[in-house]
Order: structure tokens, then sequence, then C-alpha cells
């Protein structure tokens, strides 16, 4: 692994590799995002909810990315399948938003299973094209289909119920993000520390090696696949709930290249990394939107820059 | 912390642009960058004007006005954020909307926000639904186009039609529309195609249609694609009638199609050069932005004076005013009469056919 | 048309595009030889050489005029110049990256590819440009077949730069050097190879045949703008790896291959021009399942 070369800025993020201060920074997040919106008001609020969403997606691709070392171009597709299998039960057959969570939750795995069965034995920039692939055909397929409702997709879909409260506003949205990314958060952690973290990390630095230990090589590969896709329609389902409307110009290839460069801009493995790749990719453009049409070509400079100076991610898993 | 200087900066960011005067704000929500950023400036360019006249002439209700820019990129996700951002800014009124698929997720901010929405381009029949009830369409809707189209198609005779779409939410809306009445009154659409924005390569659906057969194509989408399509379609030695929605009534789709687009028909809402009482507002519009205002401009100019108009009318800026004051509307604009229908959308058609000629749109009749 | 007439027409329409697709496909696949980089900055390549085309041709037609002439000469100047944007990419944003994580070498090639994209769109205002070539609609008529002598020009010129191409792969010393590369590096370096000035004359000609192909695009199909590189970059790149990416003659076949398939696609009923990429996705999944490096693809040891 290269050596990131700013030092000051090393020492910053390394002061949080003793665990009490990890905590007592994450206590103080959790803290800020809590009053955030009292304090920002409801533009801010918006643009929060969308970076927590990101934030979600990121910590989900960084799974199958940063966890278990695998490529995947065409992530945006379990972020559709979750909108739509959503989309679908809620407004077109009438199903509670709560009763419809399983059946998203369980479409992704078979989505998951399907994309990431043939693939697993390729190598990894064949799984490029591959995952890219299913995206794309996912998204076409939206597009061209009448349940989905084509391009125009679905609109009207109803705010959940929670215990007789309507989750409404775009506050209330905020907050169930800000637990959904809490929970995401938590997972990845568990994720990292289990026995299968540890499967990854072998298949990840020496696939042979680990094949020779006895891990089921492809069997470790598909669950990364499986929780990432759960991740990825998770986020999705509440994606849609909170927009109202879905339609496949949201899971375009770009989007999968935006939760991708959030996952490795950040720093991929490393959550905290993550979750500052996932503000970055969206804060950074609504921060320069004032600069019209060179707002994108700064960020497209930035990003580059960031990644000559610190090829690893802006915080990433300390060298070994 | 890294984040909390996000945050900070955000709040600042936030504070810059949060109420610092006393005037009344208005909203505009358009493309202003992107693929359609051309559009969208025009839009942009058309309130403003009308703006400086309201206010040259004494502003509302003995307010200023002043503007707001939202831009959504022509993408539903940022048309969220531009629209949370002009909610956010307290606006008394919204005006713009020119991508149907980014204009639908924007209808229940405005909704929620109780703020009325004046949309002067978009005009998916799929708005209508989503529509919370303070949003009012001066463009005429899909459904006019279609009859418009069905009217021409008929007068000239044609039994077949290939229909092209490009995969987003308006051309497939206004194509499968088309498919529908066309069928239904007894004609036959031999060819129903997608052409993916951006292919550039459309040889193989000339080729389909040509093999089809039909007596018109109509393309349904935008100018960019369409040009490329016309002169695929005439390079292959297609010989019947081409005709275009208004998503391509744009004089660009005579740069890219070249010599290919003369006798292209375009159905379109009234374009400025063809509009009798609009000949102050071309002179004026050029002078002030130094080129003819384009094929949305008007509209976008009526919503922001229809607007105006009904906050006089309503005597106050409570939202539930404005939003009767416009529902009662009649108001004389550049390009027609304003009046709605029960479902807040024009009451009256506002489609003309236009026909290449000599580099750029003529009047057809 | 009859069917034969149909198929012939869509055979003809899908040598065309294929061969745009393999010029492209041949600069990832070259590139990807060498440096094992997925440069998907290289579509965007395309779309600078396009625009560089555009900016020659306007300059140059008043004086030989803007037809086929006009063009050779935008083409050869495009090539030359994009040739060098393409080294001075590989050496601004890949040489320093070449010891970090590969995925990080993906999201800089990323990077460079928004930059392109922006740069050129701030430049233009997302404004589509007509390019301004005059080509004259001529053509052969077999029957109802027709093929224009723009589609046999565009279609000889590729095949003459691939064959040309080729020529320089298998019969010069840089040619020889980029194929040892490919197999490995480090012992090229030992060897005495100059590997930093390989790597650097493939990416001249990698860009070099993407600028020749978007020059060519924007003349042929009448305008430029901004985002012409994005699906063309994703189609190459799929026709390289349905060919066996690092393979030469793989990308070639790649590229004709997908072009066809599209071509046919569109025109088969119940895939239609609706259905036809998700096709194309469907053959290039099979592809791999069945022959997981490719078409032409040698079979190699991976490592990280």
């Amino acid at each position: 692994m290269a050596q990131p070369r700013s030092n000051a800025f090393n020492n910053i993020i390394a002061q949080f590799d003793e665990p009490w201060k990890r905590y007592a920074a994450f206590a103080v997040i959790v803290a800020l995002l809590l009053i955030a919106p009292i304090s920002l008001g409801p533009y801010a609020t918006v643009i929060l909810t969308n970076a927590l969403l990101y934030v979600v997606l990121a910590l989900g691709l960084n799974v199958v990315v940063g966890y278990a070392g695998l490529l995947d171009l065409g992530y945006a597709a379990f972020f559709a399948v979750g909108a739509y299998t959503v989309g679908i039960l809620t407004h077109t057959f009438g199903l509670d938003f709560w009763l419809t969570l399983p059946f998203a939750v369980g479409a992704a795995m078979i989505a998951g299973v399907i994309i990431g069965t043939p693939t697993l034995r390729l190598r990894s920039d064949y799984l490029a094209i591959v995952t890219l692939g299913f995206g794309e055909i996912v998204r076409f397929s939206a597009r061209n289909m009448e349940i989905t409702g084509g391009a125009s997709g679905i609109s009207g879909i109803q705010q959940p119920w929670l215990f007789g409260w309507h989750i409404n506003t775009p506050f209330e949205f905020y907050y169930v993000f800000v637990v959904l990314a809490i929970i995401a958060v938590i997972v990845s952690v568990r994720l990292q520390h289990s026995r299968l973290g540890r499967a990854w990390l072998y298949v990840r630095h020496d696939e042979d090696a680990a094949e020779a230990m006895g891990i089921d090589t492809v069997r470790v590969k598909l669950a990364a696949y499986v929780i990432g896709a759960i991740f990825g329609s998770i986020s999705g389902a509440f994606f849609a709930v909170n927009l109202g409307a879905i339609s496949p110009e949201s899971f375009s290839f770009q989007q999968s290249v935006l939760i991708l460069m959030a996952v490795i801009l950040g720093g991929m493995g490393k959550i905290p990394g993550v979750i500052l790749g996932a503000f970055i990719v969206v804060l950074a453009p609504e921060l320069l939107r004032d600069l019209g049409e060179y707002r994108l070509l700064l960020f497209a400079v930035g990003l580059l820059l960031i990644m000559l100076f610190r090829p690893s991610g802006i915080w990433p898993v300390r060298g070994k | 912390m890294k984040l909390t200087t996000l945050l900070a900066t955000t709040a600042i960011a936030m504070a810059l642009a949060g109420p610092a005067y006393a005037e009344m704000k208005i909203g505009i929500l358009a493309p202003t960058t992107g693929s359609e950023a051309t559009y969208g400036q025009d839009m942009a360019n058309a309130v403003n004007l009308a703006i400086s006249e309201i206010n040259a002439a004494g502003g509302v209700l003995g307010e200023q006005l002043s503007s707001v820019i939202g831009d959504d990129g022509c993408d539903p996700q940022q048309a969220v954020n531009a629209a949370s951002k002009l909610a956010s800014s307290d606006v008394v009124g919204v005006v713009g909307g020119y991508c149907s698929g980014a204009t639908v997720p924007t209808l229940k901010i405005f909704g929620d926000a109780s703020i009325p929405f004046v949309i002067t381009g978009a005009n998916s029949t799929k708005l209508i639904p989503a529509n919370p009830g303070n949003a009012f369409m001066i463009n005429s809707t899909g459904n006019d186009q279609v009859a418009k189209a069905i009217e021409y198609f008929n007068s000239v005779g044609a039994k077949s039609l290939a229909i092209v779409n490009q995969g987003d939410a308006y051309s497939q809306d206004l194509a499968d529309l088309t498919k529908k009445d066309w069928e239904a009154a007894g004609n036959t659409v031999p060819a129903f195609e997608v052409a993916n924005k951006g292919e550039q390569d459309y040889s193989a659906i000339v080729t389909a249609i040509r093999s089809a057969n039909p007596d018109a194509v109509f393309w349904t989408a935008y100018y960019a694609d369409g040009g490329l399509l016309i002169r695929q379609l005439r390079q292959a030695g297609y010989q019947g009638t081409i005709a275009v929605g208004d998503g391509s009534n744009s004089p660009e789709l005579f740069g890219i199609a070249g010599s290919a687009a003369e006798g292209v028909i375009g159905f379109s809402n009234p374009i400025a050069e063809f509009l009798p009482g609009a000949k102050d507002f071309i002179a004026d519009y050029t002078a002030a932005n130094g080129s003819p205002p384009g094929p949305y401009a008007p509209l976008a100019y009526d919503g922001m004076h229809l607007l105006a108009t009904a906050i006089e009318a309503a005597g106050s800026t409570d939202p539930a005013a404005i939003n009767a004051a416009l529902m009662d509307a009649d108001y004389p604009g550049i390009a027609g009469q304003i009046t709605f229908t029960p479902e807040n959308t024009l009451a009256r058609s506002n489609f003309v056919v236009l026909k290449g000629n000599g580099g750029k749109w003529g009047l057809a009749q | 048309m009859s069917v034969f007439d149909i198929f012939l027409q869509q055979l003809v329409n899908g040598l065309v595009l294929g061969s745009f697709y393999a010029l492209v496909a041949l600069g990832y696949t070259m590139i990807y030889g060498v440096v094992k980089l997925l440069n998907f900055a290289h579509g965007d390549v395309y779309m600078v050489g396009g625009f560089v085309g555009f900016l020659v041709l306007s300059v140059v037609a008043p004086m030989v005029g803007p037809g086929w002439t006009g063009v050779a000469v935008s083409m050869v100047v495009a090539m030359i110049a994009v040739g060098f944007l393409g080294v001075v990419i590989q050496r601004v944003a890949y040489q320093p990256m070449l010891n970090a994580p590969r995925l990080s070498i993906l999201i800089t090639a990323l990077a460079v590819s928004l930059v392109l994209q922006n740069g050129v769109l701030t430049l233009t205002h997302g404004q589509y440009q007509p390019m301004g070539a005059d080509l004259g609609f001529g053509g052969v008529n077999l029957g109802l077949l027709f093929i224009s002598y723009n589609q046999m020009i565009l279609v000889g010129t590729a095949a003459a730069l691939m064959i040309a191409l080729e020529l320089f792969v298998s019969r010069t010393q840089y040619g020889r050097a980029m194929r040892a590369i490919s197999i490995d590096k480090d012992m090229c370096r030992l060897m005495g190879i100059n590997v930093t000035a390989v790597i650097a004359v493939t990416f001249f000609i990698g860009s070099a045949l993407a600028a020749a192909a978007g020059t060519m695009a924007g003349a042929y199909y009448g305008s430029v703008w901004y985002f012409m590189g994005f699906l063309i970059g994703i189609k190459a790149f799929t026709a390289a790896v349905i060919g066996g990416i690092g393979s030469i003659p793989g990308a070639m076949l790649g590229g004709l291959i997908l072009g066809l398939l599209e071509s046919f696609g569109t025109q088969i009923p119940g895939i239609g021009s609706e259905w036809k990429d998700v096709f194309s996705f469907a053959v290039l999944i099979l592809v791999l399942v069945l022959k997981p490096t490719g078409l032409l693809g040698k079979s190699e040891q991976e490592r990280m």
C-alpha cells in the first residue's frame, strides 16, 4: 500500500485509533446529526438526508468492494430492486410499507445470488463489466416494463405510518435516515469483526491461500454480494417512500459510479472513511452550486487531486 | 473534526443564501446547467425580464420582486434538492419546470410547503395525477399535442406511422399516447422504436423503419438525437413525412440535421416570432440578453406575469388566496389567453404546426 | 424490403457501428495490456478527438473544402494532438498511481473522465457543435440495399488503421516490447526495455485511434458534443471484454460482434430497439460464463 503523504492529517485521523476516542467521536457526531435540522433549516435537512442515504449505500457497497475486494460497477441495481419492490407493492398492490420491507430484502437476496453465481469465478476486471451489464439490464428492464411504470416510473408512493405516526415531512425522514445510517454503521462494524469478516480479509489478500485454508471462497464472496444487496435494497425502499416517486433515471450507471466514488474516495474498508466519502460526494457539488456550470468541473478536478495526493483514500485502512 | 467542518460550512452557505431583503421572492425552477441548459437559461432570462418589467411598474402589492434560481439539471434527484432550496428561501411562488421527469417529484415538495407553482414548460400527462392542487400548467399537455399530431397526419392522408421515442418520461408518454389514439382511429403503427439518448448511430432503427415502410415517422423526443435521426433517415433514402414533437422545436435541430431537416414538421407550443403580441417581448429580451428568445421563453414570461397578477388579485401572499386567484385566472398572455380546467391545465390547446424551411422553422399553415 | 435485403442492410449497419466500437476498444485493450488499467476516460478521449477534429476542420475547410480531404486532414491532426493528450493524461494522472490500490487508479480514471467531460461542457455550454463537414449523399444501390460511399470510406479507414496497428505490434521493436510488457513488466525492466517509453507509446497510439474514431463520427453523424464519448466508452469496454481484454485481434472482433448484435437485435421481433442493449449485455454475460477470458483472451493467473 502506498504511503499517504500529508502527515498532519494522518496524525489527526490516527488519534481515532484509540477506542474511547472513537466512541466519543461517534457520540459527538450522532449528537450533531440529531440537532442539525433545528439549526440548519429545511434545505440543509434535505441535503443531509441525501448524504445519509449515500452513507448507507456506500457502507453496503463497502462490504462488497472494501471487505471482500470485489469490484462492482452496477450497485445501483440493488438500490433499484428495493425501490421498485416497495413502489410496486405499496402503490399497485396497496400493501403497507413495513410489510413490503421483507419482500425488498428477499428480492435483493435473489438478485444478489443471480448476479453473484455466474460472475464470482471471473477475474476482477471482468467482474467490473458484468456488474455494469447487470446494472444496465435492471435499468432498461425498469424502463421497458409496464409494471415498473416505464420511463415515468411510479409516482404517488404513500409515506409510511409507524405506530400512528405518519412519517411525512423532510424533518421526519431525516431522522429515519439517521437511524438507518446508525444501524448500517453498527452492522458494518460487527461484520468486520465477525468470522465472515475475517474470511473476507483472507479472500481479499490471497484467494488461493484462503481456499487452501478451507474457506469456501465462492460462498464467502456470495455472502458479501447478498449482504451488500440488502443494504442497497433497504436504502432503495426508504428512498422510494421519501421521494414519493421513482424512475429509472435514478438508477443509472452514473449512480453506481457515484456510490463507488464515495467508498474509494474516503478509504475503502474503513468505515469512517466511507462515511466521509459519502458526505463529500453529496455535499461538495451542493456547496459548489453557486458556481453554476463550473461546479462539476471543479468537483472533478478536486476528485482527481484527492486521488493523486491520497491514493488510498482520505481516511484509509492503516498499512500493515 | 472533518464532519463538523463540513456541517459548519453548510451552515455558512445556508446563512449566505438565506433571506436578506424584505422583497418578495419568486423561485425559478429550470435546468440552468447540464444538457438542457439552453432551455433552462432561456426560461430564467424570460422570467427575470418579466420581473424587471413588473418592478419598473411599481412591483406587486407595493413590494419589489427578486428571483432565486433552483437548478434542477433535468434530473429528478437534483430537482428535489433544487425545490427544497426554493422552499427554504421563503419564495411566494415558483415559475418554471421544463423536464417532466424532473418536475414530477417537486410537486409534493411545493405542495407540502403550500407554494403556488406555475409550470411553464413541462407538459407530460403524468404531472396531472401527481399535482396536489397548487400547480398550474400553462403549456398544453401531451393529450393536446397528440390530438394536433393526429389531425395533421390525417390531413396528409397517412395511414401507417412509425413512432420513435428516447426512453425517457416525456417522450415515452407522448409516444404511448399517440400510438393508442392512432390505433384507436383504425390506423397502424408498424414500427415503435426507442433511440437511446446519446447513441449517435441510429442506422439499425432507420433500417427497421424503412423495412416497415410507414407513411410518416413521428419523433417524440428532444432535438439533439432527433436531428441525428432525421439526418440518417434521409441519408438512407426515406421519403415519407417526418414530424417531431415539441421537445424538438429548438432551432438547433437544423444545425444538427443539416439540409435533411427541410420540410420536417414540428408540433410546438407558440414560438415567439409567430406570436402577434410578442414583438416588444422579442425586442426587450434580445436587448437584455444579446440573443433572441428560445421556444420556451414566451411561456416562462407569461407564467411570471400571470403569477404577479394572481398575487395582486389575491391581495396578499397567502398561498390559498393566490391559488384561488390562479384558478380563476383569465390572463391575456403574449402566447395566448390563459384559463384553467378543473385539473389546473391550460383550457385550450396552444399547439401550432411548424415546418422546416430554409434552415429554420416557419408556420406550416 | 425482403428479409434478405433487411439482413444485408443490418449487416452493413452493424459493420459501420462495429468499426467505431473496434477503434475505441483497441485503445482500451492496448492500455489494459501494458498497465492493467481500465481506462474509463477513454470514451472522453474519443470525444476530445471529435472536438479537435471539429476545430481543425473549421480552419482547413475554407482551404481544402469540407469533404473527405478536409476530414482526413482534421483526423490526422486530431490523432497527433490527442495522442499527446493521452501521454499527458498517463503522466499526470496514472504514473503517480502505479503503486496505489487498483481500485484507486480506476477512480482516478473516472475522475479524468469527469474532468474532460465537464471541461468541454464548460467551454461549449453543453451545446451541440455542427461539424460542418459536407460528405455528400452518394452511394451504391443494390436492389433495395443501399451502401453509401461514406460508409465504405469509414469501414475502409478503420480497417486500414487496424492493419497498420497489427503490423506495428507484430513487426516493430516497440510492438514486441508492448507484447512483452503485457506478459511480465518487471522482467522487461530487468532486460533493459524502456518500459516508461513503451507505456507512453501505447497511450499515444490508443488515444490517437480513439481520436480518429471521434473525428470520423463527428463528420459522419454531423455534430459533436461533450457527452458523445460516454455511451461509446461503455460499449467499447464491453466489446474489448467480449473479445478478451488485452487481446488486439479480440478488440477488433469484439467491436464487430457488438455492432452486429445491436443492429440485428433492433430488427429481431421481441427484442427490438427497446431491448437491444439488454440483449447485448446478456450475450456478454453468456460469453463470459462459457469462456471466462473472453473469445480470444488468454487465461492467466491473477495477481492482486
